[in-house]
């Protein structure tokens, strides 16, 4: 589809309106996120994340494959998000907006330059075979601020995963189907979280977290942080718009630190609350 | 053949969409129409109809747009596209399952079997009664049917909706899809709670050769199961306003909201009836 119709002026006016009094349309407090929720599917690695009505599917998939010669002994992580017409009508396949272009560049600097999969232990044999990540990332639905929704779908994907236990005799490689051993988590080193915050064109309105649609549509400049619940930093993103002073970033960064804390609470709860239901050994 | 499931999914950024399930084996599609088309691709005469195929793992590769350029004829014929000319009707099926193995053997078994194409038909169908913008010839409901064959001599028993597991044992698979219509001509056999129904589309592919008379019996065996989703999918058009909307509700909250649902249902009937 053409470009989508911009917002209308009494809806842009009354956004504006209500944001200097830091009122937002849904309800929220200026620096409340939609409460995440997470729903894994039937194989290990397949988790639905949703926040609001913002849905991402993530799913992951191992193969054994020859390292290239210039890195022998690291495993591979390959992500796949292109973003379909299902998650808007303004999306074309084949067509990548600038939206989606920001989104696959993110999620290659939060997930995988970041290191948080520990590339060495994903090698089985050095030079020969090592494992094969691949993690696609299919957006259901577009209700703004899909990337943080992407990015902890990812995340919590990878850590849902589970590998076949490989057995290395010599140069014999045995791959143990999940039925007969247990299959391994992938060894991760951090767990590293995204946080979109949105800046508009009037400096006495306050930054919001977590915008929906119609707030990023009538956003003056988006700033992304990703940080694990350690204090770490691991992106800061921020392309464009409205020119901000280093007080007001510091202040942001105090912001996404708490959000990570509590966020990484509620993954962890619903990863046990979904271990428990499962029965992956077989004894 | 295995449960069906209908979710109505309530996307919230396209006009309708479903997702169907034989047992595991699930795919969920959304429908956008009509809806402003580019320039280039305008049809003066009738609405132009875009399918979009995605498999679960990695992005769409050849058998995808292959699959996506069948299913495109399939839907051509049981819309009335020619109701909404210069406009554009948006189909994207996408896969939630592979195969059993997704825990890294391979990627052998991947791809479009017969029983997640069946799905995919079933979920746009299912998409297209949640829409309700796009004018219906019929409704088009799809099985899959495999052949085995232990050996040449003895005759091939067919068997309906086969599982992933099962698929590497066969010799012989394939889709049928069938446009259920009051239109259509009755048999006289047909059952009197399901409408007459004509083969739409079939990819029935076996190993070694087979006659008509084979093609014919697969077919009226594969029409039984199509009646079973076409029921399926007159019961599920009850909830279809319930839909799973956001935030994915925890089954404490669905036998909660069925609950008041029920309790709310009953009152209104009263005051109807008043």
């Amino acid at each position: 589809m053409p470009r989508p119709p911009s917002p209308s002026i009494p809806e842009k006016e009354f956004v504006y309106g209500a944001l200097k009094q830091s009122l937002r349309l849904d309800g929220r407090s200026m620096l409340e996120m939609r409460t995440p929720a997470l729903s894994f599917g039937p194989e290990l690695g397949w988790v639905e994340c949703s926040l609001g009505k913002t849905r991402v599917l993530a799913q992951i998939d191992a193969k054994m494959v020859k390292p290239p010669p210039e890195r022998p002994l690291e495993g591979i992580i390959t992500i796949h998000s292109e973003l379909s017409s299902m998650a808007s009508n303004e999306y074309e396949l084949g067509r990548p907006s600038d939206q989606e272009v920001t989104i696959t560049r993110m999620l290659d600097k939060v997930l995988r330059r970041s290191d948080a999969v520990d590339k060495e232990s994903l090698c089985v044999l050095a030079g020969q075979r090592v494992w094969h990540i691949r993690l696609t990332i299919h957006v259901l639905s577009d209700s703004g601020n899909m990337l943080d929704c992407a990015c902890l779908a990812g995340i919590v994907a990878l850590k849902h995963f589970r590998r076949p236990e490989v057995e290395v005799v010599g140069d014999e490689i045995t791959i143990h189907h999940p039925s007969e051993r247990a299959p391994m988590p992938l060894s991760m080193h951090h767990t590293p979280y995204c946080f979109t915050f949105a800046f508009f064109p009037d400096p006495a309105t306050p930054p919001l977290l977590d915008p929906s649609h119609l707030e990023e549509t009538l956003s003056a400049g988006l700033l992304s942080v990703a940080l694990n619940a350690q204090r770490e930093l691991c992106v800061v993103q921020k392309a464009g718009g409205v020119p901000l002073s280093p007080e007001d970033v510091l202040r942001i960064i105090d912001v996404a630190v708490q959000k990570a804390k509590e966020l990484d609470k509620i993954v962890e709860h619903a990863l046990q609350e979904d271990w428990a239901g499962r029965n992956v050994e077989v004894r | 053949m295995r449960d069906l499931s209908v979710v109505y999914e309530g996307l919230d950024r396209v006009d309708g969409s479903a997702r169907f399930g034989f047992g595991s084996t699930k795919s969920l599609c959304s429908v956008s129409g009509p809806i402003e088309v580019r320039p280039t691709l305008e049809n003066p005469s009738q609405a132009t109809l875009d399918v979009q195929i995605r498999p679960l793992a990695a992005i769409a590769g050849t058998d995808s747009k292959a699959l996506a350029t069948t299913l495109k004829s399939v839907f051509t014929s049981s819309l009335f596209l020619s109701h909404h000319p210069r406009t554009l009707v948006q189909i994207v099926g996408q896969a939630l399952c592979g195969t059993e193995s997704g825990s890294g053997l391979g990627s052998a078994g991947r791809g479009w079997n017969a029983s997640l194409t069946a799905s995919l038909v079933n979920a746009s169908t299912a998409a297209f009664l949640s829409a309700g913008s796009v004018p219906m010839k019929g409704v088009v409901c799809a099985v899959a049917v495999g052949r085995l064959q232990p050996d040449p001599s003895s005759s091939a028993t067919l068997i309906m909706d086969p599982e992933e597991a099962e698929l590497p044992r066969l010799d012989g698979s394939g889709c049928f899809a069938f446009t259920f219509s009051a239109v259509l001509p009755a048999s006289p056999l047909s059952c009197h709670d399901v409408p007459p129904c004509a083969l739409t589309w079939t990819n029935y592919t076996t190993a070694g050769p087979f006659d008509i008379q084979e093609v014919k019996r697969a077919t009226e065996f594969a029409k039984k199961g199509a009646q079973e989703v076409w029921l399926k999918l007159k019961e599920s058009v009850r909830w279809l306003e319930k839909s799973a909307a956001s935030p994915l509700p925890s089954k404490a909250d669905v036998k909660k909201d069925d609950e008041e649902t029920m309790g709310e249902m009953e009152v209104d009937d009263e005051k109807v009836e008043i």
